[in-house]
């Protein structure tokens, strides 16, 4: 039992990928760029000319599942396959699912995708059953990050790290107007 | 991944081009419908095995977990001090290259033409035997001149082994590596001008600046996750507006090839307003005044330089000021190709600035620290009266006597100026038929060849180049001799064997151990009747007596394989517990007990007042070498009028690099890493681009005086005006590699061969082209 959430430190993001890699490993995602459960966004290019660039406004986002208290996807399905785990991680009965899509259209945040492989609507769930099911206590993304800038734990136990990270440093989750109530945190 | 580890095997072609004839890799049916996927984890917990990856010239640490017998991940290693609990994403692609389905799988021997991909599977033997027949026929020829094989060696892990077999056992001077078309100027620079190669302490360092290292793309460990960390200022120039020139305090864009004039006019800077450690420069430097007065006289001052890299005057003062009052300044020597003509210089300069600040042998600078000292595997080394030496250093002043000059090298030979002919090749994990510039010349020198022998894991552009093809199998199914790292905080790290080989493939270890058997004794026989003192010692002490005694048996080191091998030496060196480490963490160093985790799976390895920063070691700042002068170069940085970039309108420079997926041409089938980049794209200067009427994805044709490639446009403003830049890797011509052929454009196809005369290194960026809209 346990309340999952990410913090990301984004800014420390390079953008190499390893993240990308290391999910499509650990949880069998079908090869092609358009399958993923996570990806960088790359929010605003260099601008100006070559010799005067802006590059202040360039920042790489860890995209992926917010893993929202209020989740639209959960809402949305007709067929009730969406439901939320022991550790708070929003799942997917995969024998409910028949590709309504309507859990995709809902997501404000696009962290879905048709798994092809298997029929279903996919998404990240921390790993939940691959590492978190062996007791691990990291996720293939965070323990691979080369800026180790994921904090990855238990919201809910004031002395994990992911807390005190959170206590102690300013933080956003994306957009906040869509009341969705991410637990996913950005760290200013 | 794909898991066909039983197969059907079919002869037949599967490609078109090859019907009637037998196909290079007789390939395996398999009942997934599509072979190349990923295979989730399970939820079963495993004990996994330490490993050394080897993805690129890094060796990261990390645990492979085994299923069923098969590698489903490769996680970070939280024990080795270098690679700092991470892995890149080729790092964790490493799955994939071990599972392609095009990789080499039985020795081949070439039944077509060179380069056409026709082969028939062999026995292990009967390439040996292959092998032995032309040697024994060109080394006879040779009159035992064994310096007419040429051997080659891109990896670092094993080459030291490779050359007692090559070059201590069967007699060969002429040893060629990745150093010549790399950095080799870089550590030369180091070398002579403080005496050490030393190591660059990144996470000590507060202030630091990279000229052209993309260390965000091109990721080396430690350097790159220490700059993540550290709280340095960062200063990068480039051409070009890298990953980490987006991450950096600042961004100097600057013209390609004019570097050298930033770093004379920080000197220029230091020495005006006596910005140096004069401390430092009292203790240590010799020919100070001399290099002070010549700086000064040229008058490389701000202004000056400004004219050359078109950076602002006033930011090379601030950037200069502000380098010389930091605690702990480093200016970064780079780790990558050599540039052009002034390289040498040019990292020479980088070494004096460093020096000048008193950054050497101390925490943030160059330190000299304290590498583990392994020891060596002594063997008998037979003495060859008739083997001559090498050639490729001829009009080199210094050069590498290990890895030697390849440009030079392969001019020689193709020119037929070289004092003897080379008539055979042995190529290991080196793909010179993209790696150096000018393809059609390396073809050329392959061409002459006898016998060109490839070990490799894949059938690369070059293994279609060969006579014989030896499979080697991949890093993760084989042990490898226990390697030391770093200075700083030194450790020893072992490549523990994940899972069988595949296929029949071999290590390469195994792969010499049969040759070793299958040469010695024809070999021998062939020296006998050439050399006059091997016929004394035989008509003495007999054949055996001879043979033996003489070391002549090529697979000596082979009596034992490398588990036992490493067992012993690491045992009677450091004892059974260091061993044990070893095997079960892959990493030992002397604080592993202490180390402690900082934050979020980031660890402090040895604590800091343990590290080398600063060691007692008497050597000097040789500000001034003679030498050079005497062979009519320059004995100190300076720059010449033709480093100036000059271009007409209508011309553009090739630069090359890579992308943060790709490892030269040796990813270059990845699957999974052609996720990312399935072809390479030209980047061009926004406006140039306008200006010619080429838009993103529009194809253009790039023309050198060497050759000509079409590639995808990609204008941006992240590039240089007439500036191009090339990502390497790509343009693979080998039908074989079905997920890269054809792929994008080979930069090597349009860059010139030329090479500097210091270091004899090739020069990748000074070729000038033009480019048109297909």
């Amino acid at each position: 039992m346990a309340n999952y959430g990410m913090a990301f430190d984004y800014k420390l993001c390079i953008n190499c990928h390893a993240c990308e890699v290391a999910c499509k490993e650990e949880n069998g995602i079908d090869l092609g760029a358009k399958n993923h459960r996570l990806w960088i966004q790359e929010e605003t290019k260099v601008s100006g000319d070559f010799w005067n660039l802006d590059r202040d406004k360039v920042e790489f986002m860890q995209m992926q599942c917010q893993e929202c208290q209020d989740a639209p996807c959960m809402a949305a399905c007709p067929n009730g396959a969406i439901y939320r785990d022991n550790n708070g991680i929003v799942r997917l009965h995969k024998d409910l699912c028949d590709l309504t899509r309507a859990c995709m259209s809902a997501c404000p945040y696009n962290a879905r995708y048709v798994d092809e492989k298997n029929h279903v609507t996919d998404k990240c769930i921390f790993c939940a059953d691959t590492r978190l099911a062996r007791g691990e206590t990291t996720t293939a993304c965070q323990i691979t990050c080369p800026a180790k800038l994921r904090y990855f734990g238990n919201l809910d136990d004031p002395e994990s790290e992911i807390s005190k990270v959170l206590s102690s440093r300013k933080h956003f989750t994306l957009k906040p107007e869509k009341k969705t109530k991410p637990k996913l945190f950005y760290l200013e | 991944m794909c898991y066909n580890t039983h197969m059907n095997i079919i002869e037949t072609s599967r490609r078109k081009f090859l019907q009637g004839s037998v196909s290079l890799c007789i390939y395996a049916t398999s009942a997934l419908s599509s072979p190349w996927q990923t295979t989730k984890t399970s939820n079963k917990k495993t004990t996994d095995t330490p490993y050394l990856c080897n993805m690129c010239r890094n060796k990261c640490a990390g645990y492979a977990r085994v299923e069923n017998g098969l590698i489903t991940k490769l996680n970070p290693n939280h024990n080795f001090p270098k690679s700092r609990n991470m892995l890149c994403p080729k790092g964790n692609a490493g799955i994939q290259a071990i599972y392609d389905e095009d990789r080499l799988k039985y020795p081949l021997i070439r039944i077509g033409n060179r380069g056409d991909g026709q082969y028939k599977r062999a026995t292990w033997d009967e390439a040996y035997e292959y092998i032995k027949e032309k040697l024994v026929k060109i080394i006879d020829e040779q009159k035992d001149n064994r310096s007419t094989i040429a051997y080659c060696n891109g990896e670092g892990f094993n080459k030291d082994e490779y050359i007692k077999f090559f070059g201590s056992k069967l007699g060969s001077a002429n040893f060629l590596d990745e150093g010549s078309i790399c950095l080799n100027t870089k550590l030369g620079a180091t070398q002579l001008t403080i005496g050490d190669v030393g190591e660059m302490d990144v996470a000590g360092s507060d202030y630091m600046i990279i000229s052209g290292a993309n260390r965000y793309e091109s990721l080396i460990t430690p350097d790159s996750v220490d700059m993540i960390h550290s709280k340095q200022k960062l200063v990068v120039l480039d051409p070009r507006c890298t990953v980490t020139a987006i991450k950096a305090d600042e961004y100097l864009p600057l013209y390609p090839g004019t570097d050298l004039a930033f770093c004379l006019s920080m000197m220029y800077i230091a020495f005006k307003e006596e910005l140096y450690d004069k401390k430092y420069v009292n203790e240590q430097f010799d020919d100070f005044e001399k290099l002070k007065a010549h700086i000064l006289s040229q008058k490389y001052t701000p202004e000056w330089a400004e004219s050359k890299t078109h950076i602002p005057s006033q930011k090379i003062e601030k950037i200069t000021r502000e380098f010389f009052a930091a605690s702990n300044p480093l200016y970064y020597l780079g780790r990558r190709s050599v540039w052009s003509q002034n390289d040498f210089q040019l990292r020479r300069a980088m070494v004096l600035i460093n020096a000048l600040a008193g950054s050497v042998n101390r925490k943030g600078g160059i330190i000299f620290g304290q590498p583990i000292k392994l020891n060596d595997e002594e063997i008998n080394e037979p003495l060859y009266n008739n083997a001559e030496g090498r050639f490729d250093l001829d009009g080199i002043v210094y050069g590498s006597q290990k890895g030697g000059s390849w440009l030079n090298f392969r001019e020689k030979v193709v020119s037929k100026t070289a004092p003897y002919p080379v008539k055979a090749m042995f190529i290991r994990k080196h793909n010179l038929m993209q790696n150096m510039p000018n393809i059609a010349k390396t073809k050329k020198m392959l061409e002459m060849m006898d016998l060109v022998v490839v070990l490799d894991t894949m059938p690369s552009d070059t293994a279609m180049m060969a006579d014989v093809i030896l499979p080697e199998c991949t890093y993760l199914e084989r042990e490898d001799m226990v390697v030391s790292f770093n200075r700083l905080e030194p450790s020893l790290a072992l490549r523990n064997q994940v899972i069988e080989s595949l296929y029949e493939s071999r290590s390469m270890q195994d792969i010499l151990k049969g040759l070793g058997k299958k040469l010695s004794v024809p070999l021998f026989h062939v020296s006998a009747k050439y050399d006059e003192d091997l016929q004394d010692s035989i008509k003495e002490d007999g054949l055996h007596k001879a043979f033996v005694e003489g070391g002549y048996d090529m697979a000596e080191l082979y009596g034992y394989n490398t588990t036992q091998r490493n067992k012993r030496l690491i045992t009677k060196q450091f004892g059974k517990e260091v061993y044990n480490s070893l095997k079960e963490k892959g990493v030992w160093y002397p604080y592993m007990d202490e180390q402690k985790e900082l934050f979020n799976d980031f660890y402090e390895y040895y604590p800091p007042e343990k590290r080398f920063y600063t060691i007692d070691k008497k050597y000097r700042v040789n500000a001034y070498l003679k030498k050079l002068e005497k062979a009519g170069f320059d004995a100190m940085p300076t720059w010449h009028k033709y480093y100036d970039f000059n271009l007409h309108e209508d011309e553009f420079r090739v630069i090359t690099g890579r992308y943060v997926t790709t490892t030269q041409s040796a990813t270059a089938n990845n699957v999974m890493l052609k996720d990312f980049e399935k072809e390479n794209y030209l980047w061009i200067n926004n406006n140039n681009a306008k200006r010619l009427g080429i838009k993103t994805g529009d194809s253009v044709v790039v023309m050198s005086s060497v050759s000509s490639i079409v590639i995808k446009a990609n204008p941006t403003n992240k590039i240089a005006p007439n500036v191009l830049w090339i990502p390497h890797g790509f343009g693979i011509d080998s039908q074989e590699m079905t997920n890269a052929y054809a792929k994008g454009a080979s930069d090597n196809m349009i860059i010139e061969d030329k090479f500097e005369k210091i270091y004899g290194c090739a020069t990748m960026h000074e070729t000038n082209v033009t480019l048109r809209k297909l």
